[in-house]
């Protein structure tokens, strides 16, 4: 269990972090590190566990069905990593606290970075190669939240979606590779796919899975040709890209290269595809790294180029480049997060990153200059820092590896890395640090408080400690290449001093040749300049352009954009199926006695008709049309009464009249009348589809209402009272018998009503607000709110609100409930805004539309989940009675609290939707002469509606 | 039942059920939008009325006991209806032109309150003008 939620707590925490961030800054980073802290605990109390190599894991089942399980497991590389998420993450948490500007709002970006850190956790912990999927998706999401975290800023827009395409696009590649691969392992449990590492490499599916993985994994890691997000990336806050790209993100495709090792690596496609990728990655990136001037870019091509370190080393295959990989992963993340922050610090106190203009900031500020040359060194692979011990087993790995019979291929190109490596980091330590400075910069520059190095000098400390004593680090990075090679590892030794080896000559060709690269850096920057450069950020948008090109002239190929073409495709489908079955069925007329065609009922019947004929006839006069409509919907609430359905009739009515009122206020917006869509010959034929299916859902009632159906209606009739404890069935059957549907309903009544809120609020803002507003009738009346309407309203406001509380109270026994009264009182409520006009009403409501819709579905929920606490299903209602003095026997029943939360709901969405239009309308009228009837009170609530802003605010 | 009672039922059905018939033939029939509204308002209120008096007295001769919806549904209706006949007028007299020639001075320095803001407002407009400008 702690497993689990070592995953979940970073989910758990990030909702609150909005939450946290309102009582401070520091108190939200506070609850970003303390949750993260307790992550990191539990998952330290795992950490012998790990060690030991013993299998320890929790699972639970999800949908086991589809192989799908909740399933975590620690095992020295899962612990490896999630180690360096957590570990990195409480100091980027403390960096970001001192790095985030006033105007940043810290509780999205803790809640963005938590959701991230969460989601990489689950990928490195996850047991269950589906569940890792899961994972995977969630960090292309958050990442895309965390890069465009500045989301005013264009270029982090366009980094954050590129990245999210590059990611995406190779995550659906790895949704595929890995459902090959649980095929062929017939199991999706990484426990029992990673014991069958030579059927998988047997299989014939091998090759297309191990493709696909590939695409993942580069893709995520940034590997040569999908290396090009990650620069653009760099758009993202500092802490964003420390934590991104040193410990988590880009080092989640190399933890699936590593994770995958036993059943993938070790087979001539693996070697020729991987190593060759790394490499490729390793020199292509560190040579363009050696000429970016933006000390972001520099960094984020350095990245690139250690990820490509890394991947070659998987590649390779041998137990020991494995474990020089891992190693090498520990080593990168300590000292480029350290960079980034540094990097982060300059920016911050200097407002530059710019080469050209940097210089001399060892002596400016003293503290982070000096922690940002160590970690410089470290990057470059300066005994006696950990960067050392990684270089020194990469060339011995690169040494002895001859690719398609050449061998001097990698130990050349290894070498030509490591040197070009030298040389940008050799470029960023003396450029920014140690020369002098050049140019006046923007600010004066001094060492930031505390709190933004002190996690830098953690992570160096980290970095000259591993250096220093490789035993510290040796357990837990041979714990994690055990794990990595399956146990082919027997034995790994890390020492700063090997000997004379082959490598420590090919190290000592690297430093010099990278000190004479920057050395001679004008004339090869010249040279360079000259030669043609692929721009990777233009070819990808030309590629997406083309894509969206190609994806506009295929939806206008196949597409009409005229809604009733659409609309008749569909009704004569649906026709020509149902007329189908028609003609294959047999034709009997039914047996059920019909009932007496009463006066009454032929006149109602003779009214729909001919209501429906002027519709046809009237239909573009858009005032009439909804006259007519609103007179079917009464004849229609009579039928109900007519038929015994008090209940559906009331519902029917209230609907109706808000219906009516919506409509009435959207139509002050629109046209008069509807234009002509279409011709005569259109109009004929969509006159015979309309007869047709007239005909046929006519035909289809009759012949359903002649037959005796068997239905559940009667079993609800007769359970209503013994079980739902209520004798109104309707009522009963919606908050109890169908419970979940109607929790589900009012939640979608919510969303919709948000939704209008969302849509209508940009006609308030802008060109729309202007249109609206150029778009006020001829002549309007000058009392806008008449006194005598004004007063009858307000009179009537209470006397409604009782009888949508009587109405409310008798539901579950007597026609009503809580739908019911909640359409009443919002009527109510919306003839105030009617009467007395928006900003009057606005002015005086206490309760917040938000807020009732999230109440409602809050407490509609929380009733149901009630149920738990007894043992039974959600949403099981249960009754009972109560005997107060003097009222008598009171009946008590959970589904009332339901019905508050349905009532509270409708009032929420009714209120916010219609409240939303009229006060659309409001500004479209302009600006109106105040309500003359203003009682002679304070304001109630100081809330700043922008609609006030035309409305004049007389003292009351 | 009683039959004095079913004789009374009766007959405020009846007289109900002619004003209403009244209300909708001058609905029907009268030539403009002032004298048309006095059908629906005035004359439908008085049949529904006798309507709700018959139903209320039905109710305490089967029941002994008397109804008080009628009671609330007479309120609602002696409420709403004048209203809506004052927010059709007020619609008329902004909408048609020659409706609005023909009305009688007010006898007051102010004018219709739906053709010109009361005078008391002036000011403010003049105000609000500014303030607009900030």
């Amino acid at each position: 269990m702690t497993l689990a939620l070592i995953v979940l707590i970073p989910f758990l925490a990030a909702p609150l972090m909005p939450l946290a961030a309102r009582a401070g800054r520091g108190v939200c980073a506070l609850a970003a590190g303390l949750a993260t802290s307790l992550s990191l605990v539990l998952l330290l109390a795992d950490a012998p566990a790990a060690f030991a190599g013993a299998d320890h894991r929790w699972s639970a089942a999800w949908l086991p069905q589809l192989g799908l399980s909740f399933s975590f497991a620690v095992d020295g590389l899962a612990f490896f990593f999630a180690f360096l998420i957590l570990a990195i993450g409480v100091l980027i948490v403390a960096y970001a606290r001192f790095y985030l500007g006033p105007a940043d709002p810290v509780g999205k970006f803790y809640a963005y970075l938590s959701l991230f850190q969460g989601s990489m956790l689950g990928i490195v912990l996850s047991d269950n190669i589906l569940l890792l999927l899961v994972f995977w998706e969630l960090t292309s999401l958050s990442s895309f939240l965390l890069i465009g975290y500045w989301n005013h800023l264009p270029q982090s827009r366009q980094g954050a979606r590129m990245a999210l395409i590059v990611t995406g696009g190779g995550g659906f590649a790895l949704i595929a590779g890995m459902l090959l691969l649980g095929e062929i392992a017939g199991s999706y449990q990484l426990g029992d796919i990673l014991l069958q590492g030579d059927a998988i490499k047997a299989s014939p599916l091998y090759l297309p899975a191990l493709v696909l993985i590939l695409l993942g994994a580069f893709t995520k890691s940034a590997q040569f040709p999908f290396h090009f997000w990650l620069p653009h990336a760099m758009a993202a806050p500092t802490p964003v890209s420390a934590y991104l790209h040193s410990a988590t993100m880009v080092k989640a495709g190399i933890f699936l290269l590593a994770r995958l090792w036993p059943v993938l690596a070790g087979t001539d496609a693996w070697f020729l595809v991987v190593s060759l990728t790394g490499l490729a990655t390793m020199a292509m990136a560190a040579w363009i790294a050696c000429f970016k001037d933006d000390l972001k870019a520099l960094l984020a091509f350095s990245t690139v180029s250690h990820l490509g370190l890394v991947t070659m080393l998987l590649g390779i295959g041998t137990p020991m480049a494995a474990a020089a990989g891992v190693l090498h992963v520990l080593n990168h993340a300590t000292f480029k997060a350290a960079l980034f922050m540094s990097v982060g610090i300059v920016d911050h106190e200097t407002g530059t990153r710019d080469l050209r203009r940097l210089g001399g900031l060892l002596w400016l500020m003293p503290v982070t200059g000096s922690l940002a040359l160590i970690a410089c060194a470290a990057m470059a692979g300066v005994p006696p820092l950990n960067g050392f011990l990684s270089k020194e087993l990469m060339l011995e790995a690169a040494a002895g590896t001859t690719y398609l019979g050449l061998p001097w291929l990698f130990p050349l190109t290894a070498v030509a890395g490591a040197a070009l490596s030298v040389a940008y980091t050799a470029r960023l330590a003396f450029v920014a640090f140690v020369l002098g400075p050049r140019h006046e910069l923007p600010n004066h520059p001094h060492d930031p408080p505390v709190g933004m190095w002190a996690p830098v000098a953690v992570l160096v400390a980290a970095a000259i400690a591993v250096g220093a004593w490789p035993g510290l680090a040796e357990g837990f990075v041979a714990a994690a290449a055990r794990a990595t090679t399956g146990g082919a590892l027997t034995e790994l030794h890390l020492a700063l001093w090997h000997g004379f080896t082959p490598a420590l000559a090919m190290s000592l060709t690297a430093t010099v040749g990278g000190l004479a690269l920057f050395w001679q850096y004008g004339p090869i920057e010249k040279a360079r300049a000259a030669l043609p450069r692929p721009e990777a950020k233009r070819m990808f948008d030309a590629a997406f352009d083309a894509l969206v090109r190609t994806a506009e002239r295929a939806i206008a190929a196949t597409h009409t954009q005229v809604l009733h073409h659409h609309a008749s495709v569909a009704v004569i489908a649906i026709a020509a199926a149902a007329g189908a079955w028609f003609l294959l069925a047999p034709h009997a007329p039914g047996d059920r006695a019909a009932l007496p065609a009463t006066v009454p009922a032929v006149a109602a019947w003779l009214v729909l008709a001919v209501v429906a004929a002027a519709l046809v006839l009237r239909h573009r006069d858009r005032l009439q049309a909804v006259i007519l409509t609103s007179v079917v919907g009464l004849i229609v609430s009579l039928t109900f009464l007519q038929f015994s359905a008090p209940d559906l009739a009331l519902t029917q009515v209230s609907v109706e009249v808000v219906t009516t009122i919506l409509m009435l206020l959207a139509l002050n917006l629109l046209p008069k009348e509807t234009p002509a869509e279409t011709g005569a010959g259109w109009r004929g034929f969509d006159a015979a589809v309309a007869i047709a299916v007239g005909l046929g859902a006519g035909g289809l009632a009759y012949a359903l209402m002649t037959r005796e159906v068997a239905t559940i209606s009667a079993y609800h009739v007769a359970q209503s009272k013994p079980a739902g404890g209520g004798t109104n069935v309707v009522n009963v059957i919606l908050v109890d018998f169908r419970g979940f549907d109607t929790f589900g309903e009012i939640i979608v009544l919510g969303i919709a009503a948000l939704a209008i809120y969302a849509l209508l609020d940009s006609a308030l803002r802008g060109a729309a607000a202007r249109r609206l507003a150029a778009m006020r009738p001829g002549e309007e009346s000058r009392d806008a709110h008449p006194l005598l309407l004004v007063v009858a309203t307000r009179v009537l406001l209470p006397l409604a609100i009782t009888a949508g509380a009587y109405i409310f109270v008798r539901g579950h026994n007597m026609p009503g409930g809580g739908f019911i009264a909640g359409l009443v009182v919002a009527i109510a409520l919306i003839m105030q805004y009617m009467a007395s006009g928006y900003a009057w009403a606005a002015a005086r409501a206490r309760f917040d539309a938000h807020l009732m819709i999230g109440g409602g579905v809050l407490i509609a929920g929380l009733t149901g989940a009630g149920a738990w606490l007894f043992g039974r299903p959600f949403l099981t209602s249960t009754f009972g009675h109560l005997r107060l003095p003097l009222i008598g026997e009171v009946e008590l029943a959970s589904a009332a609290a339901f019905d508050l939360g349905v009532f509270l709901t409708v009032v929420g969405t009714v209120m916010l939707s219609l409240a939303t239009i009229s006060r659309v309308e409001e500004r479209a009228e302009g600006p109106k002469p105040p309500p003359p009837h203003r009682a002679p009170r304070p304001r109630r609530r100081a809330e700043a509606e922008p609609a006030r802003s035309l409305v004049p605010t007389e003292g009351g | 039942m009683l039959l004095m009672a079913e004789l009374v039922i009766a007959a405020f059905i009846l007289g109900g059920a002619f004003f209403l018939l009244v209300g909708s033939f001058g609905l029907a029939k009268l030539p403009d939008t002032m004298r048309r509204l006095h059908g629906p308002t005035k004359s439908t209120t008085l049949g529904i009325g006798c309507l709700l008096i018959a139903s209320m007295i039905h109710f305490l001769a089967e029941r002994g006991a008397p109804s008080v919806h009628e009671l609330l549904i007479t309120l609602f209706l002696f409420l709403t209806a004048p209203v809506s006949a004052h927010m059709i007028a007020k619609a008329h007299i902004l909408l048609d032109r020659p409706a609005r020639r023909a009305l009688p001075d007010t006898g007051q320095g102010d004018g219709w309150a739906t053709l010109a803001a009361p005078s008391r407002t002036a000011g403010e407009t003049a105000g609000r003008t500014r303030q607009r400008a900030v």
